[in-house]
């Protein structure tokens, strides 16, 4: 086969997994058109679901898998596609990096569309340094942490990464923008653009939300993206040759691979043009060993040699490819991380006494210490919530907790007979539940409590029972008593005030959500209580 | 799920084009922005209450639906032809039918045959939800219906909520649903349900899942604001449906226990007619409901059912 094909067929097959990448990212979320049969007779209780595997890319990927099983000792539903990937690398080396990763053909793309150095920059910028050790050492550092009880390969994994930067971030900001442009084109006085504004929404908002979709710590997340995009202007693909653990863990395998760069020293004029087009700086040039574990397979360099000096073959050979360049002292440092972070991330007092109050865990979350060895903290159950309650964790579940999903009960509620983030968690830190599961154990995430001097009835502010006539479990767990309030200059009126019952409350959160004390509601919800953890409860039970 | 029980995206990306298209024509062609107060059905002076009851065992809802309105003189009194309906069920929750927290689906497709049989150009479903619309209309049965009957089932969203004068005694300016005001005739299709509030929520109360903005503070007054409703939004025709009425732990329910089999359908031109027939169900007397006994004071009808013609069939 000639060069040029296989950079075509690997362009394509870049271009055919971003768009299936951006395709099942979209599909996260409860489409307009899932209808379910009615029928009177049955009382069943049926579980919406979504009707793509959006889990795809992660089930693929080696590195959340080994993760996940050296941290939670599950193999992950799906790891035999990581599996097979795997045995591919072993033979064609990372092939995953140049044609697969979604993340990867980011980066290459912005890479290739402006180059950032011209001429013989770029090739001094393609030769291999040593920072490119640094992705073995943060591989070290996750699959050590993993090991010691904490699951940070999501923090640097690519797909997860990028999953969560795109649905947390980038597309929710878009969503807004775009969504404020049709506000203001349907609220205009001009027909026409009245007309297209609702043209628009219809094909824009199954992409973007059918809400203003909100995440507190978006900007964030948006903007370390921005920042690795960026890296892309010091050196082509620099996340891929210097950070990726992911890309790592694919070189390391890579080592027997048969499929081979094989150089002919006596063609080689040097005119250097493999070496600048090289996007995983592997030194493709003859005279230079070449590297498997930093190869790409981005095929430039075979397919730029203008004298045919380069050539890839499968070459079944006793003699192993070059040993990845890890380094013994970042291996070492790696070590160092992968012990120090667990054990630092503990020092909170979240696992082993009180959790933050605010930290309200998605239902069917496993306990925080089984939570935190398997959250990918991906944003797949943030992305699916259809209230959009789900939100990525700043500081409330503590350093080791970093961007894991919680719930903030002013952006949306936990809708009662809901399950769909537990089925689209890749790893099962959110086990999967039924609907019939969730109501009837039931399955608590926390307690709600009222605030006396906010709410409006015990306040002596007037009539509301919005918390009550929304409580979604039966009986209801706010119930109301007829009491009398003292308003305004001390008139007296006949009202109704609410009141939790702690044994039926699931923590759902539609009353704080629901209430039009706004901001800091006047019920609120607390983690206490939630089914998950056995010392976090406050009832002793009858 | 079922596979066959979806209908594919390009499906509902035209059903959707339809009806966003609709709605601006309609806003085109200039059909009444200012409440439908014009499209009173013309009755001729005395308003009419049939009750519908349905005794046989297994009986079919929907012949039950078409013998109330037949009571009432078809539906070709409410419906003409070429017109755009309307019809603003109750499908606040996302919850499967037999928990009588929405508005049962087969009454919903018999009213929606009967509307194309009388001729109706457009039929669209709207409700604004509390739960999340996709959801609600999935689990409620309304989606479904929706599919069967070719009707357009809207989504509700930030930009179909216009601010309109409701000039009520409470509540003067209010984002209001645009689909429920765009059209010839509308057809309040309530299910009749516990509230601790305002008793139970019927016909009139149903109104609020007719507006927007901050739905959570009308509570405050809420007779009056229902009443303000109410009289804004005149539905042509409304049918409480009282097939299965939940009784305690309103208006959400969520459990069997909640709920009661009435096998009753109460169609009237009225809507304080209609919402005090329905009261009785309950137990209640018509007068002891604040937003009834307000609305007659009012001057929206009459909860004294001897000044109407009133109707009972029974299937």
């Amino acid at each position: 086969m000639k060069a040029k094909h296989l950079v075509w067929i690997r362009r394509i097959s870049q271009t055919s997994f971003l768009l299936l990448f951006f395709f099942l990212l979209v599909e996260t979320r409860l489409p307009q058109d899932i209808y379910l049969e009615y029928s009177l007779a049955s009382s069943s209780e049926l579980d919406l679901r979504l009707n793509y595997p959006t889990t795809f890319f992660f089930q693929l990927n080696p590195l959340v898998c080994l993760s996940t099983l050296l941290s939670g000792h599950t193999l992950m539903k799906g790891f035999w596609w990581a599996l097979s990937l795997l045995f591919v690398t072993l033979f064609l080396g990372r092939i995953f990096c140049g044609f697969i990763c979604p993340m990867g053909t980011i980066h290459h793309g912005v890479s290739w569309i402006k180059p950032s150095l011209k001429g013989e920059r770029m090739v001094r910028a393609n030769q291999r340094t040593a920072s490119q050790r640094v992705k073995y050492l943060l591989l070290v550092a996750v699959l050590v942490g993993a090991l010691i009880g904490l699951n940070l390969a999501g923090l640097m994994d690519p797909i997860s990464l990028l999953f969560r930067s795109l649905a947390v971030a980038v597309f929710p900001g878009l969503g807004v923008g775009i969504k404020e442009l049709f506000g203001w084109m349907a609220s205009s006085d001009i027909k026409l653009l009245n007309l297209m504004s609702y043209g628009a929404e219809v094909v824009v908002s199954p992409v973007f939300g059918y809400e203003y979709q909100a995440y507190q710590t978006g900007w964030f997340i948006g903007l370390v993206f921005l920042v690795i995009l960026f890296l892309n202007r010091i050196r082509p693909r620099l996340w891929c040759r210097v950070l990726c653990p992911l890309g790592a863990l694919l070189g390391i395998c890579s080592r027997i691979s048969i499929l081979r760069l094989e150089k002919d020293q006596e063609r080689c004029t040097g005119c250097t043009l493999c070496t600048k087009g090289c996007q995983g700086a592997a030194s493709p040039m003859p005279g230079q060993e070449w590297e498997s574990a930093e190869c790409l397979l981005c095929f430039n360099c075979f397919s730029s040699c203008p004298e045919g000096a380069l050539n890839f073959r499968f070459r079944l050979s006793p003699k192993l490819n070059r040993r990845p360049d890890m380094g013994r002292r970042a291996v070492l440092g790696g070590l160092l991380a992968g012990i120090s972070i667990p054990l630092l991330g503990r020092l909170d007092g979240q696992v082993h006494r009180t959790s933050d109050p605010r930290l309200i865990r998605p239902p069917g979350s496993l306990e925080e210490d089984d939570f935190l060895r398997l959250c990918q903290r991906c944003g797949l159950c943030m992305k699916a919530c259809p209230t959009n309650v789900i939100n990525p964790t700043l500081t409330e579940a503590g350093m080791a907790g970093f961007w894991t999903p919680h719930l903030i009960m002013i952006q949306g509620y936990c809708e009662y007979n809901c399950t769909l983030c537990g089925s689209v968690c890749p790893t099962g830190a959110i086990r999967e539940l039924t609907v019939k599961e969730k109501i009837e154990r039931p399955i608590k995430i926390g307690s709600a409590y009222v605030d006396r001097g906010r709410c409006l009835p015990w306040s002596g502010n007037g009539p509301c029972i919005v918390c009550q006539e929304h409580c979604p479990t039966s009986p209801k767990a706010i119930y109301l008593r007829k009491e009398v309030a003292f308003g305004p200059e001390g008139k007296s009126q006949p009202v109704l005030l609410p009141y939790v019952d702690l044994k039926l409350c699931v923590g759902c959160g539609i009353c704080e959500y629901k209430c039009p004390v706004k901001g800091r509601p006047a019920i609120r919800v607390i983690a206490a209580g939630e089914s998950r953890s056995l010392g976090n409860q406050i009832l002793l039970e009858g | 799920m079922d596979e066959s029980q979806l209908i594919t995206r390009r499906e509902t990306l035209k059903r959707l084009l339809q009806i966003s298209g609709g709605i601006v024509l309609s806003s085109v062609t200039g059909w009444p922005r200012g409440g439908p107060g014009t499209v009173w059905a013309k009755t001729g002076g005395k308003r009419f209450i049939v009750e519908g009851l349905g005794q046989k065992e297994g009986y079919d809802i929907k012949a039950l639906v078409r013998k109330v309105f037949d009571g009432a003189g078809g539906m070709t009194r409410f419906v003409s032809r070429g017109d755009v309906v309307v019809i603003k069920p109750n499908l606040s929750w996302a919850r499967r039918p037999e928990m009588a927290a929405t508005t049962n689906p087969e009454v919903l497709e018999g009213v929606i045959d009967l509307c194309h049989e009388a001729g109706a150009k457009v039929i669209r479903i709207a409700d604004h939800t509390i739960h999340d619309a996709r959801r609600c209309f999935a689990l409620s049965g309304a989606g479904l219906v929706a599919k069967k009957t070719d009707a357009d089932l809207i989504f509700p969203r930030s930009s179909l909520m216009k601010e309109m004068k409701i000039r009520g005694h409470r509540l003067d300016v209010w984002p209001v649903y645009l689909p429920l005001v765009e059209a010839d005739k509308i057809i309040n299709l309530p299910i009749a349900k516990d509230h601790v509030l305002s008793t139970l929520t019927l016909g009139m109360k149903g109104w609020i899942g007719g507006v927007g903005g901050r739905r959570n503070v009308l509570h405050q007054d809420i007779h009056q604001t229902v009443v303000d409703l109410a009289q804004f939004f005149k539905p042509t025709v409304t049918l409480i449906d009282a097939i299965k009425v939940m009784t305690k732990n309103g208006p959400s329910g969520g459990s069997l226990g909640d709920v009661a089999v009435k096998n009753t359908l109460i169609l009237s031109d009225d809507p304080v007619a209609a919402d005090a027939l329905a009261s009785k169900l309950f137990g209640h007397k018509p007068e002891d409901i604040g937003f009834i006994r307000l609305a007659q004071k009012q001057g929206l009808g009459t909860y004294d059912l001897n000044q109407l013609e009133h109707k009972k069939v029974l299937l």
